[in-house]
This record gives C-alpha cells, structure tokens and sequence, in this order.
C-alpha cells in the first residue's frame, strides 16, 4: 500500500473549513480532488459541501458539485475526484453513511480515499489527519449486498478487515510554508502549551460516554442475533420432528400397501426467520475498536505526560 | 315481607301481591287496550285482544269461582256488544272500513254473542244499572284510602279507576239520568241510615244489589271532602270531582237538576260547609266495633294500593297515620301498632320512587320520629318479637297472653333510614347552612342506631347485630375522637361547663371501636361486614395516631392482597383507610412509610376519584350517564371527606424528604431510579416556569422547598414548609399540629443534613461536627448518628475522627468519569453475557461433556453478575477505595 501526497492546501483547507461551519458533534463533508499519477493518488485540492438544511429542496448537490469542478477546471486546478473528507467527533464516523458512499466512490474510482480529519485532537496539538479505503473484501461483499451472517462468514470479514488505513504523505510548497511560519509567529503562548494539558477526564468521558453507547448497539445487535439463532434452532427442531413423523407415516403406509404421501414443500411449511443484517454489528465493532484505540493512544499519551510533570515537580522540590 | 319491599331495585317497585290481584290486573290490562281499540274503532286489534281477554279469563278461573265474576268484566262485555251491534247498525261507517276490520268485527260480534249467553243474569243486571257500579268502583279508586267490611270489594282494585277513565266519556250523557236514578233508590231505602255513614262499606257484589246504592251516594261527602283536604291535583281525580259535585248537589238539593250553574252553586254550599273535615280521619263506619280484625283489614286494604300507579303516596302515609291513631285510641294494643309504624315508616321510604332522589326534609324528620317511637314501644313491651321470617299468618297482633308476634325488620328500616341520610348528606350543597343543619340531624341518626343496638343486643340473632354494630362502626370510625384525645393530654379539668362534663363521661371511641370491631370479627359470617369493620377499625386507630396497631392490623388483615376483588364501596374504604395510615405514619415521622401508603393513591392522580370525593370530569366515552349516576351514588357525604391538599402535601413532603437526599447521593448513577415519579413531575413543572416568583399553592411551596433542600440550605427549606400559608392551608388540620411541625423541621434538619454531604463532601477534606450541628442546629449525638448511619451504609467514604470531632473525607466517592467506567463495564459484562450466549448456541445444546463443563461456567458467570448488581456495589467500592487510594497516593 504505497503512501499518497496531499498538499498542505488541502489539509488547511480542511481545517478552515471545519473552523468556519463545523461545531461540536457536527460534520462536515467535502471532496477531493487531484490526480492518479503513475498508480498513486496526489490530492491537490478540494472544496467543501455546502451546508444546506433539509427543507431546502431546490438544492441540487450534484448539479453544484458539476458547477463547482468545472469552475476550478477554468483555473486549471486538478479536476479529477479522487475522495471526499469528513470531520468526525471523537473519532467517530464508522458508520453505514460512509460505508455507502465511500463504496460508491471506490466503485468508480478505485484509487478513492477518504480522508477522516479530527478536529479535536488537533485543537489540542498533534493533527489527525487519515486516509481510508474499504478492503478489496468489503468491496465485493457490498458488490453483492448481501449481510446475512452466511455470507459474512463465507467472506471471513471481521472488523479489523473493512477499512484499511492508507499511509499520507504531505507535501508543502514554499509558499505554504511561508504561511505556516507566519502562523506561528502569531499564534499565542497559550496555544502552544495545550500539548501539555494535563485534565483528560473531559476528554475521556465523552469517549467513555461514545464507546458506551456503541456498547449498547452491540448488545442490542447481540441479542437480536440470539433470538434469531434460538428460533432458527427451533424450527429446525420442529422440522426435523415433523420429517421423523411424516417418515414413520410413510414406512407404516408401505407396510399397508398403501402409496406414500406426497412430497410437500417443506421450506413453505417452515419458513426460515429473517437473519438480521450482520454488517451493522460489523460495523459498531469496528467503531468500537475505534474508539478503544482512541482511548489507548490518548490514555498513554497521558500517563507519559503525568510521568513528566510528576518528575518535573520532584526535580523542583 | 316489609324488607323485601324495601328494597327498591333501582327505581321499579317490587310490590308483592296477590294471586288475584296479578290476574285480575291481567285482565284490566286487556281491557284498557281493547277500550282502547274500540275509540279507534280497530276491529282486528279488538277482536285480537279480546281473544286473549277469553284467555286471560279461564286462566283466572280459580280466582273467578271463589270471588265472582268481576264487575269490570261484565261491564266491558256488555259494552262491547252494544258497541259492535252500533257498529254493525251502521251502514255508512261499516263501509268505510277496509276489509281486514269489517271481517273482524263480523267475527267478533258473532263471538261475543255467543260468549256473552254464559253471563246473561250479570249483564242484564249491569245494564240495568250501569252507573252504580261504575261509582262503586270509582270510590274504590279513592279508596286507597276506602275500606270496607265486605269481602267482595276487594276484587275492585284501584287498578279499576284507569280502566273505567275511557269509559267515562262515552258515558257522560246518560250521566244525568242514572245519577237521578241513584238518587231516586236512595230515598227509597233511606232507612238505613247508619250504613249510608260508611262510604267504605259498599258491599256490592257483581250484581250490584239496589240496597248498596245509597250507601255510595250517602258516603259521598266524606269522600269528596277527604279528596278536598288531601289537595289531589290528578286531574283525573277532578273528573272524580266533578262527577261527585253532581252527587252532592242532587243529595243537598234534593233536586233532580241537570248539570249547570246549579252544580257551581252546590259546589260552593259544600265548601262551605266545612265542620265536615273534622271527620276526616275517619274511616270507619260509626257503629263499627273497632277491634284487631277490623284495623287489619284497614290496613292491609291501604297497603293493597301501594305502589300502584295513580296511588298518593303522602294520603297513604296520612292514612296510616290515622289508623295508627284509631288503634291508639281504642287500645288495640301494641301489636298491631307496631305493625302500623312498620308500614308508615315503609311507606315514607316509598315515598321517592326514584332510587337517587333523597328524602324530603320534613319527611326525613317524620321518619325519624317514627322509627323512634316504634323504638319506644319496642324497649316498653318486652313482649314483642319482630322479624322478618314470621310469616304474615302467623302473625299475632290481638292483646292475648302470648306475646305479640309481628312481621317485620326493625333493622332493615334502621338501616335504610341510615341510607337515606347519606342520601340527603350527598346531595346538600356541602357549604351552606342547610348541610350543617342536616349535618345535626347526624346525632339522631346515632342515637337510633345506639338504640337498635341494645335491642338488638338483647334481642337479635348474632348476625344482625353484627350488622347493626357495623351501623354504628360507620357512624364512628372517621370522627375524631376530641374528648379522649384531651383527656390524654390531661386537659380534663378546662372542661367547664355540664354537657362538657357529661360528654367527657362517655366511652371514649377508641373502647367501642374495638369492643364492636371484635365482636365482628369473632362472629360474623359475612365477608363483607368483617372487611368494613377492619377497615373502619384501622381508619380509627390511623386517626387517633396508634400507628403500629393501625399498620398491624392492616398487615394481619392481609386486605392488600385481595381487596381488589371486593366491590367498589369497600374498595373506596380501604382506599380511605390505606391514605389515613398513611397520614398516620407521617405524623408519626415515619416518612417512608407515609410515602408508601400513599404511593398507590397518590401515583394515579386520581385521589379523589379513588376516594369517592368527587368525580373527575372524563368524557362520555368512558362513562356513559347510567354509570355517572351509579358513581354519584357512591360519592362519601362531604363531612367524612378527607382533605384531598392535606393529603397530596404529606405525599409530596414525604416525598421530598426521601427523594432529594436520595438524588444527591446517586446523582451520577445512571441507574438511578425514581422513588415518586409524582414529586419528579412537581419539580419539572417548577422548572418549566419561565419566571420563578414566589411560591403561591402548596405545591409550588414543596417544589421551592425541594430546591433549597438540594442546597442543603434547610433554614430556606424549613421557611417554605412551614409558614403561615401552609400552616392555614395544611398544618392546621391536624390535630397535634405543635408535634407535627416539630416532627417536620427536624426531619429537613436531618435531611438536609445527609444532602449537604452527599452533594459537597468531596469539596472537604474534614469537616467538623461541630459545625455540623451548628449549621443544621441539630444536637451533636444526632449529627454523629447520621454520620455515622451513613458510613456505615456505604453512602459517604468517611471516617470519624474521635478526637478532634471531625468527618475525614476519604475522597474515594467515582468521579464521574470513574462512574462511567463503572456503567461501561457493567454493559460489557452484558455484552460478554449475551455472547457467550450466542456461543452456547453455536456449541448445541445437546449433552455431551464439554457442554457439562460449560453450564457450570454458565452458572459462575451469572453468579458474579448477581454479586455486580447487589453485593457488587460493596464489591466494586472496595476495590475502588483500595485502587484508588493507591493511585492517589502514587500520583500526588
């Protein structure tokens, strides 16, 4: 899996973006753009979605994204639509949305990334910035559409095989890093020493509170799906009854000479319950795992920080 | 018997009668229809009915034989035939009728000449003399209040008056005549005098013998001037009038006048001879030998035109007064004047047909003297057995050497005199004069019970006095008992003036609730009777603050188990009782108990419905008229309500004290339940306000209250429970107000206290008792035994330090995050669970060893999910203090 360049206009672009419309738990979205050089992906440029509210129909997003490259084309910007980036709160965005869409993107262009930005983890100092593809796997399973555990079974999916991470690499221009420079020169003291925050109960407790809800969805998925194997266990039971039966009505209606009773559709008798779709159980795994990696990464990051400022209180005193 | 006639099932009247009676009403029935039918001149229906008439009749055969053809009979077969032979005379009419009818009427008229041949004699008779027995019966009418010695008569029932009504107008032009052909007969045979005094006596036989005429038109005075007094305004009894106006007139006048101006003027000379009314109570013949026989007889003729239609029902009651009058005057004896009373008191509750109308006052008041006096004569002759199971003939009324035997229920009538009073109660506007004047009528009605009681004691079977004891349980039971309660605060000396000191004499309650109330539960035998008086007893002992007898009794009852089962006004008591329990135990200071009494009630927001104080407006849908009315019924008369603010204050207060505490302690746990869901609702609806102003209604006072108590600030909390609005619009009502109060600020103190800690300890490192109690003005044995309490229970992670008097705080209560991580494994133990579950499937659930090997480690995981959701609390702060001290030790 060989890295990928994004320019650094992107990533600010990204963050400006974010800066300016995204608040809390909300999302933003927007694509890609760039071009397939040799077989690796570059990545530009990009422009946002609009945000536009429900009620607002005559919007047409597709139509404002046509107008838009066409638009960066006349400036001779890469055109080509190479992904898309989304925000994500707490390191959440495993979801069927982006499953979805990220699918229909690698289905038309198979080098597609998706950039997942976290706001919150770059307030705080380090930028968190990664690409993800759908597994070749996952592209066929969402080829056939088909959830049910056989087939995800047959497939040999699990969480830790659905998304894979694509390495970046980023790439800054001079000019960039005149701005970034500059930046620095004007961003405050303060700013820079968030790094050393020591407080982390606020931020584990929302990714406490997301992971637990997560939790929950497990549950209630794991229980779904342990009805369904109970039920699907008794209705075979009840069939093979009714089989052992029928079989024994047959042997004693040969012994009498009399013709055997007709074969009758046996799957219309007991009609096999609904297997509920296993893709979302896959997913709440792979969000959770998510999370649970969140955790660790930001819980040793803590402790090595408790580590230090501990020493530096006992070099001081 | 006199009970079963009471008992009025809704607002039909069940009248026992006669065989006679029933069939001869049969047939005045078919008669009125096919009178009916003749003024409409429909054959098909005419002939139709008579055929069942024919029927009806040999059907009454029996009855037929003994007593004679009746009168009514022959009068109608006569008049049909020569209405049909009319009929058939006229040509023009006949062809105008469509054929259906004209066949039926050549049909009918064959029929009836041939039938008629059987009662030749009695139709010629009667058409000699038609009107005479057209008056006889119409006195008869009258004569609900009539009586006579004949035996004959009383085939002619008042039942006789509506058939004879349509007659009446065919008749009105030979009127005249007959009237002058009475009158005529009458001078004729005027010698016998003494019998024309007695208006009763008509002792006419279907053949209506000539002799008997004068005694009707001679006794007509009497009647008429008895009709004048009792002021009928039936407007058939006018026609009655009237029709004896022409009597008079001709009788005074001697004139054989037409009807004219004459009549007026007769009319006027009768009104003016007044001295006549004097005579009114009487009602028998002058000569007559008034003896048992007789009065019997009397009565049981006026008790014969009861509930009849057309009946008056107040000249009934009038009349059995005067007979009770006669019978006094000639000494008849006690007997039989006890029989009368029986029937005036019966007869007064007659009085309303209507089940839900109530009685009037004055007739209220009459019913109450009257069961009085039979209550007077009861204890006078002890030689009097009453009951309802001596059958009417064995009755024996006459003064002899055996006792008087009467028919009757003595209990019943009490009982339903006790109806009647909640009856009036109910439905007397609560808040004016007239309610507290009825209300007065309340010690009456407990004297006549307290009477019935000895008597009963003395008298009775076990059973009725068990009823009649729970009579007086249910006269008792809600009052408080004012005088025992200030002879136990030994105030018995303020008591200054005589009838203060002859009440403080008495019994207290408390010693006759519980003599009465175990004499039912040693004897009764209806469920019912022994549920009221338990629930009666309970309510009494909660009142009067004996709560652990109260709750006792309430728990060894084992009502809670079943009391849904039982009907509606036992449930309503039991609802009483169980919110009297718990106001009981909140006076008492025992406020979860208070609380969880009155959780159920409380919980519906339907207390008043559920105590039958009221009904709650609902649309029709649910509760159609019928079921308002049958409701209305059971409403609890005004002055045994119990007040509906009082009692929400002491479920919300208690509420307060229990759930706010309880919310500091848990505020991060996310299982945390609600203990009044009614409190939480107060408190969103506080919080909804936009502008918070002071607090108006109790509520709002509690909400405030509430608020300051999530501070820990119980001065705040103490000044919105208790202040001059609450102490008028709650407080007040209780009788031990100084102790209730006392009671409540201690518990906010003490409250108030646990919440403080709860909410700030972990902004202490230690914290001192003294200031402690100095904050909360409690004494320090009693913060130290709450602190301690909570230590003990886990609640605060403290210790005392003995020395210094202080709370060290350990600081170990989760953190909010250490709580989620608390909550996030418990779900991941859920998780793990429901997996392995799935697990267990997979493997089959066949036997097999490795299956044994897993149950068991099925079992050990449910085992240590038990220990998380009980024990585990314990278990998990252990392993915190200890985890987590170490970590804090480590870090800082």
């Amino acid at each position: 899996n060989l890295p990928f360049f994004i320019t650094c206009l992107v990533v600010l672009k990204i963050i400006k973006h974010y800066q300016e419309e995204g608040q809390g738990s909300e999302v933003v979205q927007g694509v890609l753009l760039g071009l397939v050089v040799e077989d690796r992906l570059e990545i530009t440029n990009c422009f946002p979605f609009p945000q536009h509210t429900e009620d607002d129909v005559d919007f047409d997003e597709v139509q404002y994204q046509m107008e838009m490259m066409r638009s960066l084309r006349h400036v001779n910007i890469d055109h080509l639509h190479v992904g898309w980036y989304q925000s994500t709160y707490y390191g959440s965005f495993v979801s069927r949305a982006l499953l979805d869409s990220q699918f229909s993107y690698q289905h038309a262009i198979e080098e597609s990334v998706v950039l997942i930005y976290d706001p919150i983890k770059t307030a705080q100092g380090s930028l968190c910035l990664k690409a993800y593809r759908l597994t070749p796997k996952l592209m066929e399973i969402c080829k056939e559409k088909d959830f049910s555990p056989e087939a995800l079974k047959k497939a040999c999916i699990g969480y830790e095989h659905m998304l894979e991470e694509v390495p970046i690499v980023i790439k800054n221009s001079h000019l960039i890093n005149v701005l970034l420079l500059d930046l620095q020169e004007k961003s405050t003291v303060a700013d820079k020493h968030e790094l050393l925050n020591l407080s982390s109960s606020n931020h584990l407790e929302k990714s406490l509170q997301l992971l637990m809800d997560r939790v929950d969805g497990m549950s209630q998925e794991i229980v779904k799906y342990n009805t369904y194997c109970r039920n699907l266990t008794k209705q075979q039971q009840q069939k093979q009854q009714y089989l052992q039966r029928r079989q024994q009505e047959n042997t004693q209606r040969q012994s009498r000479g009399e013709p055997p009773l007709p074969e009758e559709d046996i799957n219309k008798m007991f009609k096999p319950p609904q297997a509920p779709p296993r893709m979302d159980t896959l997913l709440i795994a792979g969000q959770v795992n998510n999370y649970c990696q969140n955790i660790k990464a930001f819980t040793s990051q803590n402790l090595g920080k408790l580590f230090m400022a501990e020493a530096l209180q006992g070099h001081s005193s | 018997s006199n009970g079963t006639k009471m008992r009025n099932i809704e607002d039909t009247k069940r009248v026992v009668r006669s065989a006679k009676d029933k069939r001869f009403e049969e047939l005045t029935n078919i008669i009125k229809t096919i009178r009916n039918a003749m003024k409409i001149r429909d054959m098909s229906k005419c002939l139709e009915e008579f055929e069942q008439l024919y029927r009806a009749f040999l059907k009454s055969k029996t009855i037929v034989d003994k007593e004679g053809v009746p009168q009514f009979y022959i009068r109608l077969l006569a008049d049909l035939e020569d209405y049909l032979n009319q009929l058939w005379e006229d040509k023009e009419g006949k062809k105008k009728m469509n054929k259906n009818n004209a066949k039926a009427l050549s049909t009918l008229r064959q029929k009836i000449r041939k039938y008629n041949k059987d009662f030749e004699t009695e139709i010629v008779s009667y058409k000699e003399n038609p009107e005479q027995s057209a008056e006889e019966e119409e006195k008869d009418d009258i004569g609900s209040a009539s009586s006579s010695k004949s035996d004959d008569d009383e085939d002619v029932t008042a039942k006789s008056l509506m058939k004879k009504k349509p007659q009446e107008e065919e008749k009105k032009a030979p009127e005249a005549s007959k009237f002058l052909k009475g009158a005529a007969d009458e001078e004729s045979e005027s010698e016998e005098d003494e019998e024309s005094e007695d208006w009763g006596s008509d002792s006419v036989d279907s053949g209506g013998e000539s002799e008997d005429n004068e005694g009707a038109a001679a006794s007509l005075a009497v009647v008429f001037l008895k009709k004048y007094v009792y002021g009928d305004k039936q407007p058939e009894r006018k026609k009655d009038d009237r029709r004896k106006r022409h009597k008079k007139m001709e009788q005074v006048d001697e004139e054989a006048d037409e009807e004219g101006e004459g009549e007026e003027g007769g009319w006027e000379k009768v009104k003016g001879g007044v001295p006549l009314v004097k005579e009114k109570p009487k009602m028998f013949a002058k000569g007559t030998e008034i003896n048992n026989a007789v009065v019997i007889k009397k009565l049981n003729e006026i008790l014969q035109a009861r509930g009849k239609k057309g009946t008056d029902r107040s000249a009934q009651i009038e009349l059995f007064h005067a007979l009770a009058g006669i019978s006094n005057e000639n000494n008849l004896g006690e007997g039989i004047l006890v029989k009368i009373k029986f029937n005036i008191i019966a007869s007064l509750y007659d009085y309303n047909t209507n089940l839900a109308a109530f009685m009037k006052a004055e007739m209220w008041k009459k019913c109450l003297e009257c069961i009085d006096e039979l209550l007077d004569i009861l204890f006078e002759n002890s030689n009097i057995f009453i009951g309802e199971n001596i059958a009417e003939d064995s009755e024996n009324l006459a003064i002899s050497d055996q006792p008087f035997r009467v028919r009757g229920c003595i209990l019943t009538l009490v009982e339903r005199m006790d109806e009647e009073f909640t009856k009036i109660m109910q439905n007397t506007d609560p808040h004016s004069q007239e309610y507290v004047d009825n209300l007065k009528d309340e010690g009456r009605v407990c004297g006549i019970i307290d009477r019935l009681l000895q008597y009963l004691e003395s008298k009775g079977s076990t059973e009725e006095v068990c009823r009649v004891y729970l009579r007086r349980i249910m006269h008792t039971y809600y009052k408080f008992d004012y005088k025992a309660h200030r002879r136990s605060l030994g105030l018995q000396g303020e008591t200054k003036s005589e009838q203060d000191q002859e009440e403080s004499e008495g019994e207290d309650s408390a010693i006759i609730m519980d003599r009465l109330c175990k004499f039912i539960y040693a004897k009764d035998r209806t469920d019912r009777i022994r549920t009221c008086a338990i629930l009666c007893h309970i309510y009494h002992h909660a009142l009067h603050s004996r709560w652990y007898q109260a709750r006792d009794l309430m728990l060894m009852s084992h009502l809670q188990d079943n009391i849904q089962h039982a009907d509606p006004p036992v449930q309503i008591l039991y609802n009483r009782t169980m919110v009297q329990l718990g106001i009981c135990a909140f006076r008492q200071g025992m406020i979860k108990d208070a609380h969880n009494a009155l959780l159920d009630i409380q919980s519906s927001g339907r207390a008043k419905e559920l105590l039958g104080q009221g009904l709650l407006m609902r649309n029709m849908q649910e509760r159609n008229a019928e079921q308002e009315k049958i409701e209305k019924r059971r409403q609890v008369p005004f002055h045994m309500h119990i007040n509906l603010e009082l009692l929400e204050c002491v479920y919300l207060v208690s509420a307060m004290l229990l759930e706010i505490p309880y919310m500091a302690a848990h505020e991060f746990d996310a299982r945390r339940r609600m203990i009044s869901k009614q409190f939480h609702h107060q408190l969103r609806v506080g919080e909804r306000q936009p502008l918070l102003g002071p607090p108006e209604s109790m509520r709002e006072h509690v909400v405030a209250a509430s608020k300051a108590m999530k501070m820990g600030d119980w001065r705040t909390c103490h000044s919105f429970i208790i202040n001059e609005k609450m102490n008028s619009k709650v407080w007040d009502l209780f009788p031990e107000t100084q102790r209730v109060r006392e009671m409540l600020v201690r518990k906010i103190q003490e409250e108030s206290l646990r919440t403080y800690l709860f909410t700030y300890s972990s902004v202490y490192d230690s914290i001192s008792m003294a200031t402690l109690s100095e904050m909360f003005e409690l004494e320090l044995p009693t913060v130290h035994s709450i602190i301690s309490k909570m230590i003990i229970n886990e609640e605060l992670m403290a210790s005392l330090d003995q020395p210094t008097q202080t709370v060290v705080m350990h600081r170990t209560e989760p953190t909010s995050l250490q709580n989620m991580t608390l909550q996030l494994a418990e779900k991941l133990g859920g998780l793990v669970e429901n997996n392995e579950r799935v697990f267990d499937l997979k493997q089959g659930v066949y036997g097999g060893y490795f299956n044994r090997d897993q149950r068991g480690g099925y079992q050990q995981k449910q085992g240590y999910q038990r220990g998380d959701q009980k024990g585990g609390y314990q278990q998990r702060q252990n392993y915190q203090r200890g985890g987590y001290r170490n970590q804090n030790q480590s870090s800082y």
